[in-house]
């Protein structure tokens, strides 16, 4: 605002009076002089009238409640910290505990801790199942487990038994193992001998060297079965004895 | 207002660790900060933070305060302030509620204030007293510029002298007066457009 002079009074001392002006302070000839500023000068008269509506406006304004709880949260917040203050710095009084407590929160409690774990339940839960599972398809009933004689005597009993039963069963297999032998080797005896295979024949071959070849090589392997024959009953041509008939038995054994 | 020997000896004995004196501290001026921290910040939710604050505040500085320098009511007043000023400078609102009239003219795009304002029917100078007006006055208090908001808070609805309000803002009187008559006008021009508008 311009420091412009109207009926000798300037806007700037015409301001600093306007508040005492509002408050009703101002009196005498300096009210006078203001009343004549405000009604002459342009920019003062408008001014006076906006601060008055302003002020009246903010006259109309009431005093609102604060919210309840705002006193107990006050207090909360600047008592409670010195009473936590205090609390911290005096001497806490250890109560006693018995050896049988320390131990359940020394060694207990970890490892409940570590079990209450939700993996570990479910470890637990699927092994117990797995468990169950395989008693039921062996057969193993609950009445079964508690019909269990514990007794050393029983238990002994029970020992004595079992080892007997293996004892015979070995037994028993030994018997007939050895009467399966026997009577293989009698079938065995029994059994006409095995005709040996035939030579192919060798279609369009004119030299016959590759395949001479490749038998020989085979036979020095031994996994190509060769069969070999020998006499075994008198010559066919036997001179001395002229009268008796002729056998001629040929055996083939297997060279492997 | 306040009996001067009472009160320092209220203080006396809250610095001495008595916390029913304490309390009578809390139960005589938490109605003033909060109304004090309502009309500047705007909400009531802040106004709760904020008056909280300013009692931690008052609890932990307590012990400085000297009754000779002054009234209990203007230490308190002056803490009120200074915290609501630092609150303000935090949440950056000297931008948003800058000066009503060059607020107008740098946002363009801005809503003006009388679509933000609920329709009114009462005339400007009748004395406000429905609930609706009330918080179209404060509604049209929080948009004016921080420094004339203060001074008009205090002045006119805390009833503080000027001379209070020089030391609690830290400025002469006359700067006082300057400003809450400019504090005045900005809010009457702001609700008389607001009213031509809506009539």
């Amino acid at each position: 605002m311009p420091d412009h002079t109207s009926n000798g009074m300037q806007h700037n001392e015409f301001e600093q009076l306007l508040s005492d002006a509002l408050d009703g302070t101002l009196t005498g000839t300096q009210l006078d002089r203001f009343q004549a500023h405000a009604q002459t000068c342009k920019a003062c008269g408008p001014l006076l009238a906006e601060a008055e509506a302003g002020r009246n406006w903010l006259k109309g304004l009431t005093e609102v409640e604060p919210p309840a709880k705002l006193v107990a949260n006050i207090l909360a917040s600047t008592t409670g910290v010195d009473t936590q203050r205090l609390r911290a710095t005096a001497p806490v009084r250890q109560p006693r505990i018995s050896w049988l407590e320390h131990v359940q929160a020394s060694l207990l409690e970890p490892i409940w801790a570590t079990v209450r774990q939700p993996r570990f339940a479910m470890s637990f839960g699927m092994a117990f199942f797995a468990l169950s599972v395989g008693l039921t398809v062996a057969g193993v009933k609950p009445s079964d487990i508690r019909a269990i004689d514990l007794r050393p005597t029983a238990i002994r009993r029970t020992y004595y038994n079992a080892q007997a039963r293996v004892v015979r069963y070995v037994d028993n297999a030994r018997a007939v193992y050895e009467l399966q032998a026997a009577l293989r080797g009698i079938k065995r005896n029994l059994t006409p001998a095995e005709p040996g295979p035939k030579q192919k024949e060798h279609k369009n071959d004119t030299t016959q060297q590759p395949e001479q070849k490749q038998e020989r090589n085979y036979s020095q392997t031994g996994e190509q079965l060769i069969l070999a024959s020998a006499p075994l009953g008198p010559s066919v041509f036997d001179s001395s004895n002229p009268d008796l008939p002729v056998v001629s038995v040929t055996t083939y054994r297997r060279l492997v | 207002m306040e009996d001067v020997q009472v009160v320092a000896m209220l203080v006396r004995r809250c610095i001495a660790g008595d916390a029913a004196a304490w309390e009578e501290i809390v139960q005589t001026y938490n109605r003033r900060i909060y109304n004090i921290c309502y009309r500047f910040a705007g909400t009531s939710d802040d106004a709760q933070d904020l008056t909280q604050e300013v009692f931690i505040r008052m609890y932990r500085t307590l012990p400085s305060y000297d009754h000779s320098k002054g009234a209990f009511v203007t230490w308190v007043t002056t803490i009120t302030r200074n915290l609501l000023v630092d609150h303000f400078r935090k949440t950056k609102q000297d931008r948003m509620t800058d000066s009503m009239d060059t607020a107008a003219s740098d946002h363009e795009d801005a809503q003006p204030l009388s679509e933000q304002i609920p329709d009114q029917s009462a005339p400007p100078d009748a004395r406000v007293r429905s609930r609706e007006v009330s918080e179209t006055v404060h509604a049209a208090l929080a948009k004016i510029s921080p420094e004339l908001r203060e001074a008009v808070i205090l002045r006119d609805l805390q009833d503080m002298d000027y001379r209070e309000i020089a030391t609690v803002l830290k400025v002469p009187e006359g700067t006082v007066k300057s400003r809450i008559n400019r504090g005045r006008a900005e809010l009457a021009r702001l609700l008389q457009r607001t009213y031509r508008q809506v009539m």
